[in-house]
């Protein structure tokens, strides 16, 4: 036989070409690396626990599930999750009708007990008892199984409750059959089933492991891949998990390697070590798609970066210097300049998922530098120095957001000084003096309840650290949490939002957060916008 | 000798607990552990319940006490994090820290010693102004700077060697080489000086009027003498083995004691750092020990030195 060199030169070279993914012999999916900032911030996979960004990314879709599930790709819609349909019983009790055959990753057979016990007192509620409004409420003790005798951290309690503040019991109805009872009227229920933090566990996997920790290293759960080793700070490796009741994972292999420096991510892309890399900043772009092989996915996300404004510090105390602070900042400058145009300003601190309770004609503060000058005038401020406490980029363009700030402050008179620190402790401290500090607000949920109350309500942490009150606002979430009347709920929304923004200005929104994801372009798979990464069939090849 | 190696001793304890409780203090003054594992939109009942659990809301004096008296009793503390014994944790990183140090700290004596010697031996010479200039070039080129231009070279343009992480010993090649040449460049420089000094010392001129040849005169009277100080740098080096890394495991992503001290430090998890910088303190001690004794052997005029008179 006769060869000539041609041939087996191009031979070689659509072979280099190949995506260089490894394939095992006797399952021909391709594995996959994805190069990440950061795994998990507590070094747990326990959604109770790790209630991140990064966390987001490495449990959804992949591993954990709850009975109402999101569309991740369609507008993070509602959609049946491990529960296929649902219905109200009253206001305060929603009943579901379980999917059959899911099946754990042990192979178990997802049970309505499961459910029950997903949301127990041996796995989330602890002693608590449910709440509202400030008050405890009493629940019949014998409905609810007693804790095991295992340790349940502390603060996995505190998370529960947050989600669930008045959730009495899970009744079980029948094997398919599973009933919500909450203590209090709640028209959210259903979103808080669709929740971070409401997803099933395994009854008999956490009471089988040795101790919290095990089981929170190594969850057994639902989700299309099941947890194969988890190095801390390190990697985190999943496999397929081919019994899932979505169908068998597109994927043999995800591999999530921790690698800090954004220039080792973008090298770790570049040398075929990995074909993703997440947590690109803006800036950079721009740089890897002038290599015609790699494109960034990606865009906004539900969080919205703000400013907080101390209103007891002395020259914050007057609303009018507040709402100046407000009017100074040219947003669209900072997302033109910053973002390259990729991210957007929102209608104030609210989401469009929030469907019918979205304030449509709701504007962010109107850039007006004349009137933030006019409202000092009026205010009598006299250049007293406002310090400005400021993280290192803990937020992506953090560092220059706050410098661009500070300057369009300076410009309308405004004397905000800059005062780096360390971590959130010393944000938040009391002692020293308090001015503007950086923030970011999420809706962990479609409803107003999962973000302007949880964050500005009497028990958001402002209110907690004595940074800000407000007696008609804090009614509002109390009514916003408990009234069944929509039209009722839509007003005290708008109302809290004139309150928190402009009246009595608790924060100012800045722009829509962003995330940024480089790959290989010749991967058929589209980013979600949200930090979760979905590999379920159909988004991928 | 016993009452040297007591003192020694004595001050060894006395430098391990000052560190471990500046860092004590220093780190619950300068962040809430609760605030900063829980992150900041935890709820406030989840941080105060987790500040509660591991007694946090205790006066520091008595957090201070409680952290001694287990010390004795040889509990380093439980990561807040992993909710597992810290000492078990720094030690799942130390062999893989040690993988990188040990091979680099030989490329810093391999190459650094006989670079210094050589430029030494042939002073103002093109190989001496060269090799100095690449030991300048070496030591002030930041290791992160060093590090992200070697994976660019042979990582991303030549594919020769993967640019992070631990999975085989290739791996450990840019980490180890990044590490060695900025140690290497310091060694260099050290020992020439070392040498150049000890070469215009009036003995090697007495060794060499009596007609001893060079060489030998260059290894019996030189090289001793000039060990000292490159000796004391290589037991800084030692000393450094534990957590030298720091800055190069995060560029390569390689999972040792410096990125578990960076991201406990980070956290406040107060038990892991506190474990990390006792052993830390415990190899700087114990190596400046090594040296203190090795001072002896090279040197006879220390070993007949009269008591309280040696460095």
């Amino acid at each position: 036989m006769i060869l000539s060199r041609r041939p087996l030169l191009l031979g070689a070279a659509a072979a280099a070409a190949l995506p260089r993914f490894a394939i095992g012999q006797s399952d021909q999916r391709p594995s996959i690396n994805i190069a990440v900032q950061k795994i998990s911030n507590s070094n747990t996979l326990e959604v109770l626990r790790e209630q991140s960004n990064v966390g987001e990314r490495i449990f959804f879709s992949s591993l954990w599930e709850g009975l109402i599930g999101r569309d991740w790709l369609n507008e993070m819609k509602t959609v049946p999750g491990l529960a296929t349909e649902w219905r109200r019983i009253s206001d305060s009790v929603v009943e579901l009708t379980l999917r059959e055959n899911v099946r754990f990753h042990n192979g178990d057979v997802m049970t309505a007990e499961d459910v029950a016990f997903s949301f127990g007192r041996e796995r989330m509620f602890g002693e608590t008892l449910p709440t509202a409004q400030g008050r405890t409420i009493s629940i019949r003790g014998d409905a609810i199984p007693s804790p095991a005798q295992r340790e349940l951290p502390a603060e996995v309690t505190g998370v529960a409750r947050r989600a669930w503040p008045a959730l009495e019991r899970v009744e079980v109805v029948d094997a398919r059959t599973v009933r919500f009872h909450n203590a209090t009227p709640d028209v959210t229920l259903e979103g808080r089933l669709s929740r971070f933090g409401s997803e099933i566990i395994s009854r008999r996997a956490y009471q089988e492991a040795k101790g919290w920790f095990d089981w929170a290293r190594k969850p057994v759960l639902t989700g299309p891949y099941k947890v194969v080793e988890f190095r801390p700070d390190h990697s985190l490796t999943l496999a397929a998990h081919d019994e899932y009741w979505g169908g068998r994972p597109p994927l043999r292999q995800i591999r999530f390697l921790e690698i800090p420096e954004v220039s080792a991510r973008i090298n770790a892309l570049r040398t075929g070590e990995v074909q993703f890399a997440c947590d690109i900043p803006p800036d950079q772009i721009g740089g890897i798609e002038r290599d015609r092989a790699y494109e960034v996915q990606g865009g906004t996300i539900l969080n919205h970066r703000i400013s907080v404004m101390d209103k007891n510090n002395p020259a914050l105390r007057d609303a009018r210097v507040r709402r100046a602070l407000t009017h100074a900042i040219d947003r669209k400058a900072i997302v033109d300049s910053l973002w390259g145009g990729r991210t957007v300003v929102p209608r104030g601190l609210q989401f469009e998922y929030y469907g019918d309770m979205y304030v449509s004609d709701w504007e962010a503060p109107k850039y007006d530098p004349a009137l933030a000058r006019n409202l000092l005038r009026e205010a009598g401020y006299k250049g007293e120095a406002i310090p400005y406490r400021l993280l290192n980029n803990y937020y992506i363009n953090q560092t220059p957001t706050s410098q661009v700030l500070v300057e369009m402050w300076r410009a309308v008179g405004l004397n905000v000084q800059i005062d780096m620190k360390e971590n959130w402790s010393q944000i938040l401290d009391r002692n020293g003096s308090r001015g503007v500090y950086d923030w970011s607000a999420s809706a962990p949920f479609n409803d107003p309840v999962s973000c302007n109350v949880n964050q500005w309500g009497p028990n958001g942490q402002p209110q907690q650290v004595g940074i800000w009150t407000n007696e008609e606002s804090n009614r509002l979430s109390v009514l916003l949490e408990t009234s069944t009347d929509r039209a009722e709920r839509k007003r005290a929304f708008r109302r809290m939002l004139e309150i928190c923004e402009r009246e009595d200005p608790a924060y100012t929104v800045l722009h829509q957060n962003a995330t940024f994801t480089a790959k290989r372009k010749d991967i058929k798979w589209r980013a979600a916008p949200a930090f979760a990464m979905d590999f379920r069939q159909g988004n991928w090849g | 000798m016993l009452r040297f190696l007591g003192i020694r001793l004595a001050r060894a304890l006395l430098t391990m607990v000052l560190v471990v409780t500046f860092a004590f203090v220093v780190l619950r003054l300068s962040g809430d552990p609760a605030l900063l594992i829980m992150s900041a939109d935890a709820p406030p009942e989840a941080v105060a319940a987790f500040r509660e659990s591991w007694g946090l809301n205790d006066p520091i004096w008595q957090q201070y006490l409680r952290y001694f008296a287990a010390i004795f009793r040889g509990d380093l503390g439980q990561s807040m994090r992993d909710g597992r014994p810290a000492i078990e944790l720094v030690a799942e990183r130390v062999p893989a820290t040690l993988a990188l140090t040990i091979p680099a700290l030989l490329i810093k004596i391999g190459l650094g010693v006989p670079a210094g010697v050589y430029a030494a031996l042939h002073r103002n010479s093109f190989a001496d102004r060269a090799v100095m200039l690449l030991a300048v070039a070496g030591f002030t080129v930041p290791s992160f700077v060093l590090g992200l231009v070697l994976v660019l070279v042979f990582a991303v343009t030549l594919g020769w060697l993967p640019s992070g992480g631990q999975e085989s010993w290739r791996h450990a090649v840019l980490p180890v080489i990044t590490l060695g040449i900025g140690g290497a460049a310091v060694l260099a420089r050290f020992t020439r000086s070392a040498m150049l000094e000890v070469l215009g010392q009036p003995y090697m001129r007495t060794a060499l009027a009596k007609g001893v040849p060079w060489h030998v005169a260059v290894r019996r009277h030189a090289l001793p003498n000039a060990a000292i100080p490159t000796v004391t740098i290589i037991g800084f080096m030692v000393g450094s083995l534990l957590a030298g890394a720091v800055v190069v495991e995060s560029v390569f992503s390689w999972p040792g004691v410096g990125r578990l001290l960076v991201v406990a430090v980070a956290n406040r998890d107060l038990a892991v750092v506190q474990c990390i910088l006792l052993l830390v303190a415990a190899t700087m001690v114990t190596a400046n020990l090594v040296v203190d004794l090795l001072y002896g052997a090279l040197d006879p005029r220390l070993r007949a030195a009269p008591r309280g008179a040696t460095a």
